[in-house]
């Protein structure tokens, strides 16, 4: 418990207009702090100018995603150990397209307000496996399940920050959002004049980083493909006269 | 004629919440912060929305607020509530002892106590230990910290509320024996500026003594009493799991998202601004939730964290002190003017502990305004702008 | 107000594997085929437009081609197009909704195809 690392740390900092650059820390911290840990300790000791953003320190809120060593991470449950090694250098960055306020806080406000024109629960009804038997939702009837709990999406920006097709066109609302719209309750038309854009789910590379970055088990990807499938069925039964799937459901 | 203004330190819980209260109470508010929203005791909470029933035996005020405020936020904030509901268990024969005393203690404070039976029980949280030897359903649910103030937040900044994060306070401007407002710098930019106010309300939680003592009042101490939370990578329960017993140690596991959170510790610091976690807790901690429900034996850790709770200070130490928030005029406490500091309390109590403070602040200025915070409904915590708020 | 709009990275930035896994290697490896396919594509069109300028023309210029560079430059074309292509199949697929849960394996096992049949074109090629 007492083994203590020395690290480098290099922190992209920027204030106002100015050119982003790296200041550099020395840090003793143990391996089992996490990186956030690392900054917070930064801010305390040695800088009291550096701005992070964080707020929950256990991964619910999605406030404190970073850059280290170039890949994206929910600082608030990444161990030191797990990114870097005693002696080790960590370089830390703001995530990548979204509006950066100042070193490394980016304005996630942004995202939130896409989740919100998608119509993204943030809250559900708990799923099997999730702790409750199946015969218990059952007993409660399917559409009475007592059981709810917050979304697995947790807003973070980390899916977008790894997206090259976000990197490219800032106009593309990005992994999150897609996700979010394919776990709206009601693809509605409003949702699907969003989602079935360019800039919307024909957007995507099928790059999957995203799903690979994720630290909340929402596989954007995945579900990215799934809307895809359903807009494409649902353009298959226009182009032949079906009736569209959302309308049945009415 | 112009609004009454007002300044407040401090976007928390209670900052966010107050800026809510008092913007409908027709103020010109300003929140200053130094960080982001709820960076520091708010965000690393819990999450536990409180029947009360951890506090009906010894601390029946804060028991009596917690449910009160608890069935008032279900109905405002459902956006960021697991709504689940919590159970008492005992495992021993000093659990079955004090449950007789805690059922008469909740219904004297009105929290709604049912016994179910243990089999009822297992039914439903099948995780759940085997030895239970008793059960009560309590109204508890689990929030999401964040967003239950960016939820007040959004509310004010929609209602004129403007928020300045990442501004930190610097000094308190005073004028004649009076607090009129606030000296503060831009962290973001380096550029300092000073903000003019009626009122400063200090609703800085854990740090409140430190701002109160840049006003010269020493008379108000708070003590830091911080406690550590651990997360296990796993939904190992749907409803908030509380040990039958005194408040102690790892007696509450809160289930949220795909996680479940065990607190917590209590032991005092005098500097909040950086607390380490420390192992031996954390170890403790998955003892204590083990006992409750086994399978976090196998289940890993996802984090441990740490948070200031920020006890008004008497003599008495630890949990004895009373979970109850007080809001102080210093005028009253030190003859200081324009100045009013909110602390102490919890997450749950945080529209109650704005309404007093409003009220604190309007009978100071002469304003008569009643709180509309009980009734109005609150924004989604996504209408939250950035672009306002950062400077 | 301050909020700083980062620039849209440029595209340079896609081609940088660090920290990254197979999905994205797929995503690099479909941007540097397909260009690679595009530019062969322009080649394609100017060898097919010495047709026009006679028989002689053509002739001459396939003497050229003949050379073991082209050769080497066809084998690239055929490659490319096969990673280009069996690549392209698995978006279709997983746009389709089918495999997306096994888009690594799917993407490893073409890619293996893509290798063989590669090979198979190349040793064909130089035999001849």
């Amino acid at each position: 418990m007492s083994e203590k690392w020395s690290l480098h740390i290099e922190v992209q900092r920027q204030k106002g207009k100015e050119q982003p650059h790296f200041d550099r820390f020395d840090l003793e911290i143990s391996p089992e702090a996490t990186v956030l840990d690392a900054v917070e300790m930064i801010w305390a000791f040695k800088d009291r100018s550096l701005c992070f953003g964080h707020a929950c320190h256990h991964s619910t809120c999605g406030a404190c995603g970073m850059r280290v060593n170039g890949v994206e991470k929910l600082t608030c449950i990444t161990l030191i150990s797990e990114v870097t090694q005693n002696g080790g250098t960590l370089r830390l960055q703001p995530l990548r397209n979204l509006p950066v306020i100042s070193d490394l806080v980016v304005d996630l406000t942004p995202l939130y307000h896409r989740m919100a024109e998608v119509k993204h629960p943030s809250v559900h009804p708990v799923e099997e496996n999730e702790g409750v038997a199946s015969q218990q939702i059952a007993q409660a009837g399917k559409s009475n399940n007592p059981y709810t709990r917050l979304a697995d999406c947790i807003e973070c920006g980390l899916c977008i920050s790894v997206c090259p097709a976000a990197m490219t066109s800032p106009a593309y609302i990005g992994p999150a959002v897609l996700a979010g719209a394919q776990l709206a309750v009601v693809m509605d038309e409003h949702v699907c004049a969003i989602v079935d854009t360019q800039n919307g789910v024909w957007r995507c590379h099928s790059a999957y980083e995203c799903s690979e970055v994720c630290p909340s088990h929402v596989q954007p990807a995945q579900r990215i493909m799934q809307l895809r499938r359903h807009l494409l069925s649902q353009r298959i039964r226009r182009f032949f006269g079906l009736q569209s799937l959302h309308q049945r459901k009415q | 004629m112009d609004k009454p203004k007002a300044v407040i330190i401090g976007a928390g819980f209670t900052g966010c919440a107050t800026a809510h209260d008092l913007a409908l109470r027709g103020f010109d508010v300003t929140v200053v912060e130094r960080g982001p929203i709820a960076n520091g005791t708010s965000g690393r909470t819990h999450g536990l929305l409180h029947s009360g029933g951890r506090y009906a035996v010894d601390d029946q005020e804060s028991a009596v607020e917690c449910i009160e405020e608890n069935l008032l936020l279900r109905g405002l904030v459902a956006e960021c509530l697991e709504q689940n509901g919590g159970l008492f268990v005992a495992l021993d024969e000093s659990d079955l002892e004090y449950a007789r005393r805690w059922v008469q203690s909740c219904e004297r404070c009105n929290i709604p106590v049912e016994q179910v039976d243990v089999k009822q029980a297992l039914a439903w949280e099948p995780n759940l230990t085997s030895k239970i030897l008793a059960a009560y359903t309590v109204p508890d649910a689990t929030f999401d910290p964040l967003r239950l103030a960016l939820t007040f937040a959004a509310t004010a900044q929609t209602n004129g509320a403007r928020f300045r994060l990442f501004t930190e306070v610097e000094g308190l401007i005073e004028r004649n024996g009076a607090i009129r407002g606030v000296r503060c710098q831009e962290r973001t930019t380096g550029k300092s500026s000073e903000l003019y106010a009626d009122c400063v309300i200090n609703a800085t939680g854990a740090w409140a003594g430190k701002i109160a003592q840049m006003a010269g009042d020493a008379t108000i101490v708070v003590k830091p009493t911080p406690g550590v939370m651990v997360a296990y990578d796993q939904r190992l329960c749907n409803r908030v799991i509380n040990r039958l017993n005194e408040p102690g140690d790892g007696d509450i596991i809160v289930p949220q998202r795909r996680m479940v959170v065990i607190g917590t510790t209590s032991f005092e610091v005098d500097e909040v601004d950086y607390i380490p976690v420390f192992e031996d807790q954390v170890q403790m901690m998955r003892e204590c939730a083990i006992q409750l429900i086994p399978a976090v034996a196998a289940t890993r850790q996802r984090g441990a964290f740490m948070a200031a709770r920020p006890l008004i200070g008497s003599s008495a130490s630890g949990r004895s002190i009373a979970r109850t928030f007080k809001c102080f005029d210093h005028q009253e406490t030190h003859g200081i003017g324009g100045l009013v500091t909110i602390t102490g309390g919890k997450a749950t109590t945080l529209r109650a502990m704005a309404e007093k403070t409003a009220d604190t602040v309007c009978a100071k200025l002469g304003i008569t305004a009643p709180c509309q915070t009980r009734e109005y409904p609150l924004r989604s915590y996504r209408e939250f702008r950035g672009s306002d708020a950062y400077q | 107000m301050n909020r700083i709009f980062q620039k849209p990275g440029n595209a340079i930035q896609w081609f940088d594997p660090r920290g990254r896994q197979l999905g994205y290697l797929a995503f690099i490896l479909n941007r540097i085929t397909g260009m690679g396919l595009a530019l062969y594509l322009l080649l394609h069109l100017i060898m097919l437009g010495k047709l026009a300028q006679g028989p002689q023309a053509y002739n001459s210029f396939i003497e050229t081609v003949h050379h073991p560079v082209f050769i080497f430059g066809e084998l690239l074309v055929i490659f490319a197009a096969l990673i280009h292509g069996l690549n392209g199949l698995r978006i279709i697929l997983t746009s389709f909704g089918i495999g997306v849960e096994k888009h690594k394996p799917l993407f490893t096992v073409l890619m293996i195809a893509a290798l063989v049949s590669g090979v198979y074109f190349a040793a064909r090629m130089i035999a001849r």
